[in-house]
C-alpha cells in the first residue's frame, strides 16, 4: 500500500519560488498499476524521485506498507531502493558494460552478494521477458524493445514492494509500447505490487488501473 | 565487480586513458632523471667521493679547482682527533689532444682508494703514467689500451680501466694515481708558464718539490660517533669543510643550475598531476547519467566512491607501470652523454602526485554528481 499525503515540493525562495508539486495526495493499494499522465513540467518525475527517495518533499509524507519514506537519511533511503523499490527509468539506463544478465545481478551485488538463488531468479526473469537468447547481450546489442524489458527485469529482481517507471514506452513505437505496458501490468497482477507509471501517452495509461492527471503540480484523478 | 567490470568492458577507451597517464608519468621521469642525470654530469665525481667529508683550504670553499694542500697540511688533517682516515685528491686541467677532436678532461688524483671506482672495464689500479677513465669518453673514441697525450702538460697516459657516473663539469674524469698527478698539475702550471714565455727551470724544480705530496684537497673519513661539526671545531677556521654532497652542489654555477633543475621538476610534476586530475574530473563527469542510474537502483554513496577509487587506483597503478617502463627504457636508449638518473625519491613523489590528483579530481567530480537533483543527473527529458 502507497500513501502519498499532501506532498508539496518547491524549488528556490521568493520572487524565483517554483513549486512543482502542490499538496498532492492519493493512495493505491496492492497489485494495482496507476499511470500518472501529465504535460512537459507538470512534476510527474519530481513525484516518483520523492516516493523513490531520491528528493525530498518540502512537507507532506509518504508512507509504504506502514513506514515513512520521506524521513529516511541518504543510507537508509539508498537501502529502501535496493530492497522495497524497482525503478525503470526514462532512457532504461542500463549498465552499459555490463550483459543482460549482469544488468539483472547488479540489483543483489548492491546488497552484498550475488547467490545461486539470484542467478536462477534473473534466468527466469529473462525466460519470462523472452530475453534468454540475449542474456550475454550487452545493452549496446540489444533493442529497444529489449532494453526496456530488461530494465523491468532488473526492477523485479529484488521482488520489490512498489515499482517506479518513468515513461518506460517514450523511446518506443506504439506497438511494442503496449507490449512493454502488458508485460507491466501483468507482472503488477502477479506479483501484487504497487506500481505508478510515469507517462504521457493517454493509449497508454488506459491500459492502468488506474490514472491521476497532475497539471501545475496538482493532483486530479 | 563494477569497476573491473567497465575496466575489462571498455578495454580500448581505458587503453588510452592508461597510455595517456602513462606518458605523463613518463614525462615527469624522464624529466626529473635527465635533470638528476645533468647535476651527475656536472659534479658526479666529486659527489661519489668516499668521504664522510671533504676539506678545502681554508677560503677557497668549495672551489676544488682552487684548494690546495700541502703534505703538512695532510699530516695536520690526518692527526686532527675524529679523523679516522685521509686520503688526498688531487685536479687539474687537461685535454686529450691526441684525439681526432681533441677534448677537455679533468684529471683527479686519488691518493690510493682507487677500490671507490665502479669499473665497467679493464682495471681500477692504474700504476704510474696510467689513467681509469670514464666511460664516456669512448664516444670521443677512447679505446682500453689507448695512449692518450695531455696539453698543455704534454704528457702521456694510459688507459687501463674504464669507470662510470664520473664526469665532472660535463667532461669525462681521467682518474690517476696522486704522484701522477703531481706530475701532472706541476707540468700544467709550468706549461701554462712556457706558453707566455717565462719558463724558468729553476722555478719548476722549486714548485715540485713545493706540492710534494700535496693534494688538492683531502677526503676524510670520521671516527665512530664524531660529526663534521666536531671536525670543524678541531680546525678553528684553518680549513673548510663539507659533504661530497653538498660541496658537489657549490661552486661551477651549481646552485643556479639546481635552482633551473628543481624548477624543471616542479613544473613538470605539477603540471602532470593537475593533467591527470584534470582529465580524471572530466571522465567522472562524462558518468553522471550511469553513476545517478546506479544510485536510484540502490547503490549507497559509499559504495559508488569505493568503485571509483578501486577503478582509479587500477588504472593508475597500470598507468605508472607502463610510463616506468618506457621511461626506463628511454634511459637506457639513450647515448651516455645524454645523462640519465633516475631518482626514486622523486619518482614516488611525482606517483604520489599523480596518484594524488587522480583520486581528487575523480572523487571531487563524483561528489559534485551526487549533489544534483538526480533527475537532471539521469538527463531526463519530459517528452
Amino acid at each position: 500500500m502507497l500513501e502519498v499525503r499532501n506532498i508539496t515540493k518547491s524549488y528556490g525562495e521568493g520572487r524565483t519560488r517554483v513549486t512543482a508539486l502542490d499538496n498532492v495526495s492519493f493512495t493505491l493499494g496492492k497489485g494495482k498499476l496507476l499511470a500518472i499522465l501529465g504535460p512537459s513540467g507538470s512534476g510527474k518525475t519530481t513525484l516518483v524521485s520523492i516516493i523513490a527517495g531520491l528528493l525530498g518533499p518540502t512537507s507532506g509524507e509518504i508512507v509504504i506498507g506502514g513506514h515513512a519514506v520521506h524521513l529516511r537519511t541518504a543510507s537508509q533511503a539508498a537501502r529502501f531502493r535496493r530492497e522495497k523499490v524497482g525503478l525503470v527509468f526514462q532512457d532504461h539506463h542500463l549498465v552499459p558494460y555490463l550483459t543482460a544478465m549482469e544488468n539483472l545481478l547488479l540489483v543483489p551485488h548492491l546488497s552484498g552478494r550475488v547467490t545461486r538463488t539470484h542467478r536462477e531468479l534473473a534466468d527466469t526473469l529473462l525466460a519470462d521477458f523472452g530475453l534468454t537468447a540475449r542474456a550475454a547481450h550487452k545493452p549496446s546489442l540489444l533493442s529497444g524493445g529489449e532494453r526496456q524489458r530488461v530494465a523491468i527485469a532488473r526492477a523485479l529482481m529484488n521482488a520489490p514492494e512498489i515499482m517506479l517507471v518513468d515513461e518506460p514506452t517514450s523511446s518506443l513505437d506504439t506497438e511494442r509500447g503496449l507490449q512493454v505496458v502488458e508485460l507491466l501490468k501483468a507482472q503488477v497482477h502477479e506479483r501484487a505490487m504497487t506500481c505508478l507509471m510515469v507517462t504521457h501517452d493517454p493509449r497508454m495509461a488506459a491500459h492502468a488501473d488506474e490514472s491521476l492527471t497532475l497539471i501545475d503540480g496538482r493532483a486530479t484523478r | 565487480m563494477l569497476a573491473l567490470k567497465e575496466l575489462l568492458g571498455s578495454k580500448l577507451k581505458f587503453s588510452l586513458i592508461a597510455l595517456a597517464i602513462g606518458l605523463v608519468v613518463s614525462l615527469t621521469m624522464v624529466t626529473s632523471a635527465m635533470s638528476e642525470g645533468l647535476l651527475t654530469g656536472m659534479s658526479g665525481a666529486k659527489s661519489s667521493l668516499a668521504a664522510d667529508a671533504l676539506v678545502f683550504q681554508r677560503d677557497t670553499y668549495p672551489t676544488l679547482e682552487r684548494s690546495i694542500l700541502t703534505a703538512n697540511d695532510l699530516k695536520v688533517i690526518a692527526a686532527t682527533p675524529g679523523v679516522m682516515s685521509v686520503y688526498g685528491v688531487g685536479h687539474t686541467f687537461a685535454t686529450v689532444g691526441s684525439a681526432e677532436e681533441p677534448f677537455d678532461v679533468r684529471i683527479l688524483g686519488l691518493g690510493d682508494r682507487f677500490d671507490q671506482l665502479p669499473i665497467v672495464e679493464g682495471t681500477g689500479e692504474p700504476g704510474p703514467g696510467e689513467a681509469v677513465v670514464d666511460v664516456t669518453a669512448k664516444l670521443q673514441g677512447v679505446e682500453l689500451g689507448d695512449t692518450l697525450t695531455l696539453t698543455p702538460v704534454n704528457a702521456e697516459l694510459t688507459v687501463v680501466g674504464f669507470t662510470e657516473d664520473r664526469r665532472y663539469v660535463m667532461v669525462p674524469a681521467l682518474f690517476v694515481s696522486l704522484s701522477t698527478w703531481e706530475d701532472l698539475h706541476v707540468a700544467s702550471v709550468l706549461g701554462r708558464v712556457e706558453d707566455e714565455g717565462g719558463a724558468d727551470a729553476e722555478a719548476g724544480a722549486r714548485m715540485a718539490r713545493e706540492f710534494a705530496g700535496s693534494a688538492s684537497i683531502a677526503a676524510i673519513e670520521l671516527e665512530d660517533g664524531v660529526s663534521i661539526a666536531d671536525v670543524e671545531r678541531e680546525f678553528d677556521g684553518s680549513y673548510a669543510l663539507a659533504t661530497p654532497a653538498d660541496s658537489a652542489r657549490a661552486g661551477n654555477g651549481m646552485p643556479e643550475m639546481i635552482l633551473a633543475v628543481g624548477g624543471i621538476q616542479v613544473v613538470s610534476i605539477v603540471i602532470g598531476a593537475l593533467l591527470v586530475g584534470v582529465f580524471f574530473y572530466i571522465t567522472t563527469l562524462h558518468k553522471t547519467s550511469q553513476v545517478a542510474a546506479v544510485k536510484a537502483i540502490g547503490a549507497s554513496n559509499a559504495h559508488l566512491y569505493r568503485e571509483l577509487i578501486i577503478q582509479i587506483t587500477i588504472l593508475v597503478t597500470v598507468a605508472t607501470v607502463f610510463g616506468t617502463a618506457l621511461a626506463i627504457a628511454a634511459g637506457a636508449g639513450m647515448p651516455p652523454m645524454m645523462a640519465f638518473d633516475p631518482d626514486p625519491v622523486r619518482w614516488a613523489t611525482s606517483v604520489l602526485a599523480i596518484f594524488g590528483t587522480a583520486y581528487l579530481g575523480s572523487l571531487f567530480s563524483l561528489r559534485s554528481i551526487l549533489r544534483i537533483d538526480p533527475a537532471t543527473a539521469l538527463g531526463r527529458t519530459e517528452p
